[in-house]
């Protein structure tokens, strides 16, 4: 008989793109950087080559605020990933940010009975491997 | 003037396979063996199909409709990718080519192991659609449809005050047709308390409020109108046809509005070159991969206001001899997933009035929708015209 531990289901990871990289280097230093056009300033998200309001090729990223308010949420119970099964159930927020984008994480710290749609959240950072921080949110 | 494409093309030939969980046949055979009912329902030979939409990813391509069923000269192979939305919108490219010329029999199918091949549920990452999610959100805990769907069932409720009870009535008056159609996975009664009882996955939605994951194969033939009404069974006419793609068609959580789909855009279009409005059908399949969706795309269909979608279930005006039946073959809820080219099947059925139990009387007009791939939306609608 093998008493060898089952092995660790994998955690689903983000590969960023050339497009999205200065996001996810943003969230390894704690900042929420969002890419704003640098013809017309408009922001976009998630990230892409081509702004759709003015067709501009050339962005800028721009360190956003950290802070939202609640647009929806759902609660997982059901875990589609084993990797989540532990976490199980866990609140996952849209929020709409200050910035002008929406984030979607988890919302760590309240009661799913508690939530109501306007209230404000913060977004913090979670390291989960060396190249990939995480958000989530907590009840500001 | 009416639209060029009005009741140019026919549904002329339906057929499916039986809908189970467990199967060891492969999607291709599934999709094979209903694409041969639905020829011989057309009173058509193999060889007269002249263009393939097969399901796309699925069972089968081209080249597998050509070495199993001799198709000697193919003039159109298609793929339509938008998920849910795909068996409706691939209609609307098939009547374009019947109505031009271009083909004359488009064979429109689908084949699935959804049960006893790779989950339904779990397969988000594969499709290139689905990146966006793949890279922003399955690492945060959110990548099956039923979460990333959830989102803006929630939002609804919030808003307007849609509860689970409203949830229930779709569920429940769709297990009662299920019972009716005999050829379905679920076929024991489903009560209210039973609904809300079942296991929450992604609140708000609970097992029950989900589409099944089953194994079967449906399949279509569209011909030109005038073709088709010398072939064997009663002549259903296309309406109007339309697809449509929403804002921010790969993000649900960037969409402006959580709670508009592409079907925004095609029900205009739709019921344009249709000619009718909503108080014209007299028989809807609504594509249900979550009672919230039937909900929701009611109200896009104008069938009642944004809002009223809840109470407009309520007190059997979906069931069978209510104001609006829909979904009177038991849906991807409990008939079967096939991407809802059942849903099609049955209102051709109910068109040519051989829906046996589930016959709405004297069904002259009906709709049907498809829904997928984050809010892409299709709608089409049928006419009996013999």
């Amino acid at each position: 008989m093998s008493t060898a531990p089952a092995p660790q289901p994998e955690r689903p990871m983000s590969t960023p793109t050339r497009e999205s990289q200065p996001y996810w280097d943003g969230m390894r230093e704690g900042k929420l950087m969002l890419q704003h056009c640098a013809a017309c300033g408009k922001v976009r998200h998630y990230p892409r080559p081509v702004c759709p309001h003015c067709f501009s090729m050339e962005s800028e990223f721009k360190a956003a605020p950290l802070t939202g308010t609640l647009h929806t949420w759902t609660v997982c119970h059901h875990p589609f990933n084993f990797f989540f099964k532990a976490q199980a159930p866990y609140i996952v927020a849209l929020v709409d940010m200050e910035g002008g984008v929406r984030i979607n994480a988890p919302l760590r710290g309240v009661e799913a009975s508690q939530l109501k749609i306007g209230q404000p959240v913060k977004l913090q950072f979670e390291p989960v491997t060396k190249d990939v921080t995480l958000p989530y949110f907590a009840v500001a | 003037m009416a639209h060029a494409l009005r009741e140019k093309a026919a549904v002329s030939g339906i057929g499916e396979t039986a809908y189970t969980r467990g199967t060891q046949k492969s999607g291709l055979a599934l999709q094979l063996e209903a694409s041969l009912k639905a020829i011989e329902d057309a009173g058509l030979k193999p060889a007269d199909i002249d263009g393939v939409v097969p399901y796309f990813p699925g069972g089968g391509i081209a080249e597998d409709f050509i070495a199993n069923l001799g198709l000697p000269d193919l003039a159109l192979s298609l793929f339509v990718p938008m998920g849910g939305a795909t068996c409706v919108a691939a209609i609307q490219s098939a009547a374009m080519a019947v109505a031009t010329g271009v083909a004359k029999n488009v064979l429109i199918s689908v084949g699935r192991t959804g049960y006893s091949g790779a989950r339904v549920s779990t397969r988000l990452q594969q499709f290139p659609q689905f990146a966006l999610a793949a890279e922003f959100e399955a690492p945060i805990g959110m990548f099956a449809p039923a979460q990333l769907y959830a989102q803006g069932a929630r939002r609804h409720m919030e808003l307007y005050g849609t509860t689970a009870r409203h949830f229930a009535e779709v569920a429940v008056t769709t297990r009662q047709h299920a019972i009716l159609n005999g050829n379905v996975v679920m076929n024991k009664p489903l009560t209210v308390e039973e609904h809300h009882a079942s296991r929450m996955i992604s609140d708000p939605f609970r097992l029950f409020d989900c589409s099944l994951e089953s194994d079967g194969g449906a399949a279509i033939i569209i011909s030109a109108a005038d073709r088709a009404k010398d072939l064997k069974k009663p002549l259903v006419t296309i309406m109007g046809v339309a697809e449509g793609h929403p804002e921010s068609p790969a993000s649900i959580a960037q969409r402006p509005d959580l709670l508009d789909f592409g079907l925004t855009k095609a029900a205009k279009r739709g019921y344009d070159m249709a000619g009718v409005g909503p108080k014209d059908i007299d028989v809807a399949e609504i594509y249900d991969c979550f009672t919230f969706t039937v909900l929701r795309q009611l109200e896009i269909l104008g069938f009642c206001k944004t809002g009223e979608g809840g109470p407009f279930v309520m007190d059997g005006r979906i069931g069978l001899g209510g104001a609006l039946p829909i979904n009177t073959h038991g849906g991807l809820l409990s008939q079967g997933h096939v991407v809802g080219l059942n849903h099609v099947i049955e209102l051709t059925r109910q068109l040519r009035r051989e829906a046996g139990k589930a016959q709405v009387k004297d069904a002259e007009v009906g709709l049907v929708t498809g829904y997928g791939d984050m809010g892409d939306g299709s709608l089409a609608i049928l006419r009996r015209a013999a």
